[in-house]
């Protein structure tokens, strides 16, 4: 029966990182700045989205009437408006009403509307809010079939801008990532290399005694493995510790956007981090190895 | 038993290193190979080890033509085999004992088998003494001897020596002859490749004499009878 023992492996590997502990050091850095920047991103985006959820101005029709309808008409178009199946909540808002709130935005000025107040020049409005941004279009189109609409607005700019947003910011993160991981995997590269070139003499008499290509191999594989780990683990605090002085520099002073707190993240972004370091760290010397186990 | 049919090796650059090699060695021989720098000794040897491919011919090794091996099966192939060589390639930060253990950990021998047996390879090559000694604190023969019994360690049936004399003084050269015919006496096909013709005339064995990549000379005896 033929048995190696785990050890072994492990030892060499440590052995390893050690020995070339510049290279080592070198890569675990550039890996783990590569996963620090993923979760940065990430968290990013996770933040963006909740936040978008909860701004329900995006979400928003204002339907503006003709002038002069008389109050029959006016609840005739709020009958025809609730029918459309995609308005979720249809709210009416009476000329007066409007105008009062322009009075109340403008503040000290408020004064300058009094005068509006005996000949209102705005007519009443409906607000509808809707679910989906994919129903816009369509309550749009049944609006224009109704008489008595002279005009509507949406919100649609405020949702193109944040998405317009988030494709620029997707766009920038994704080149920077695709840089350091390669950057990551070619440094891993190297580092394994001169591990295996240390140890060629090692090498040779293993590969003359007849030791097989997996077991002259597996010390090498975790190596890689070992510097994704460590790469991964450390940019998890970093990435923690960025995170919460993050949260707690913006807490206070911006109120209106909701921070999800890390520990409803932290598992998730572990497990990610671990898997893409080690996969990476297994990537890099595997390349470096493929030449050379060729032989 | 070892057959080289019509083996030709040109390197990538192109050097013609061995021409058209024909030989045969049967199981339990003891044959020194000899000829000038670079007459082809060292890829004669890398040919049987598999380290290197042949270009054109067959090289037949127990039934089995080795030129077409599979990656994988090399290793396996390698275990039969033990090899010395002349700048002995011990690892100076293990000691005597490890050094020899190490060839057997490699190929996953359990831990009982390998206490049992490096003693006894380090008696067969007189060093019993020495187990606990590193590398450094031995006499060139003394190194090669530890690199014999690692030859040994996982009990081959071919040994090849190349040059294993070439870094140790006259006398000691001797001791390691003696030690490669002894494990030729004790059942195992041993090739030497050497140019010490004084060694060569003096145990009278086969002899495969090689110039520019052919044998020239094939013989039982010394090379100047
Ligand atoms: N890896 C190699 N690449 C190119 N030429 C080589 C290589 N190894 C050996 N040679 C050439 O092949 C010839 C035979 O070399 P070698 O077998 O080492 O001879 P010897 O061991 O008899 O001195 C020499 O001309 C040598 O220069
Ligand atoms: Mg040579």
């Amino acid at each position: 029966m033929r048995r190696y023992r785990v050890s072994y492996f492990i030892g060499q590997a440590l052995q390893g990182i050690w020995r070339n502990g510049v290279m080592s050091f070198a890569s675990i850095a550039v890996l783990m700045s590569c996963l620090v920047v993923l979760g940065a991103f990430t968290l990013l985006v996770v933040n963006i989205n909740t936040n978008l959820e909860n701004l329900d101005e995006a979400n928003k029709i204002i339907v503006f009437l003709d002038y002069n309808l008389t109050e029959e008409q006016i609840v005739d178009i709020e009958r025809q408006i609730k029918k459309i199946k995609e308005a979720e909540t249809v709210k009416r808002i009476t000329a007066d009403e409007a105008l009062r709130s322009l009075a109340k935005r403008a503040g000290e000025n408020a004064l300058l509307y009094d005068d509006y107040f005996k000949d209102n020049p705005l007519s009443d409005s409906f607000e509808i809010t809707y679910d989906d941004v994919k129903d816009l279009t369509t309550i749009e189109f049944e609006l224009q079939s109704i008489e008595g609409v002279r005009k509507y607005r949406d919100q649609r700019y405020i949702v193109n801008l944040i998405s317009d947003i988030k494709s620029g910011v997707l766009f920038v993160f994704l080149w920077f990532l695709v840089m350091l991981f390669i950057v990551s995997v070619f440094i891993i590269i190297n580092t394994i290399k001169l591990s295996v070139y240390s140890r060629k003499n090692e090498i040779s008499i293993m590969r003359y005694v007849g030791a097989t290509g997996w077991f002259i191999s597996l010390p090498f594989i975790l190596e890689g493995a070992i510097i994704g780990l460590f790469a991964s683990i450390i940019a998890y605090f970093v990435e923690e510790y960025l995170y919460k002085s993050l949260v707690g520099s913006l807490g206070i002073s911006i109120e209106i956007i909701t921070l999800i707190p890390f520990s409803e993240l932290a598992g998730g972004i572990l497990a990610v981090f671990i898997i893409i370091g080690v996969t990476t760290g297994i990537m890099g010397s595997s390349i470096s190895l493929s030449k050379y186990t060729k032989k | 038993m070892i057959d080289f049919v019509h083996v030709v090796k040109t390197y990538p650059n192109g050097t013609v290193a061995l021409n058209d090699i024909t030989l045969h060695i049967d199981d339990g021989e003891f044959v020194f190979v000899v000829g000038a720098s670079g007459a082809g000794k060292t890829t004669l040897m890398k040919l049987i080890l598999r380290e290197e491919k042949v270009t054109s011919g067959k090289i037949i090794v127990d039934d089995v033509d080795i030129t077409k091996l599979s990656y994988f099966k090399v290793p396996h192939y390698r275990r039969n085999l033990g090899v010395v060589f002349q700048d002995f390639r011990l690892f100076p930060k293990k000691t005597i004992y490890e050094n020899v253990a190490f060839a057997m950990q490699v190929v996953g021998t359990p831990m009982k088998v390998i206490k049992r047996r490096v003693p006894a390879l380090l008696k067969t090559v007189n060093l019993s003494e020495k187990s606990k000694c590193f590398p450094n604190e031995l006499s060139g023969g003394e190194q090669q001897r530890v690199a014999l019994a690692r030859a040994l360690a996982n009990n081959p049936s071919l040994i090849i020596a190349d040059e294993p004399t070439g870094n140790i003084d006259p006398k000691m050269s001797l001791e390691i002859m003696n030690l490669l015919l002894k494990i030729n006496k004790l059942g195992k096909t041993v090739i030497v490749v050497t140019h010490e013709k004084n060694l060569v005339d003096y145990y009278k064995q086969r002899v495969v004499i090689l110039d520019h990549g052919t044998i020239i000379d094939d013989r039982v005896g010394g090379m100047y009878e």
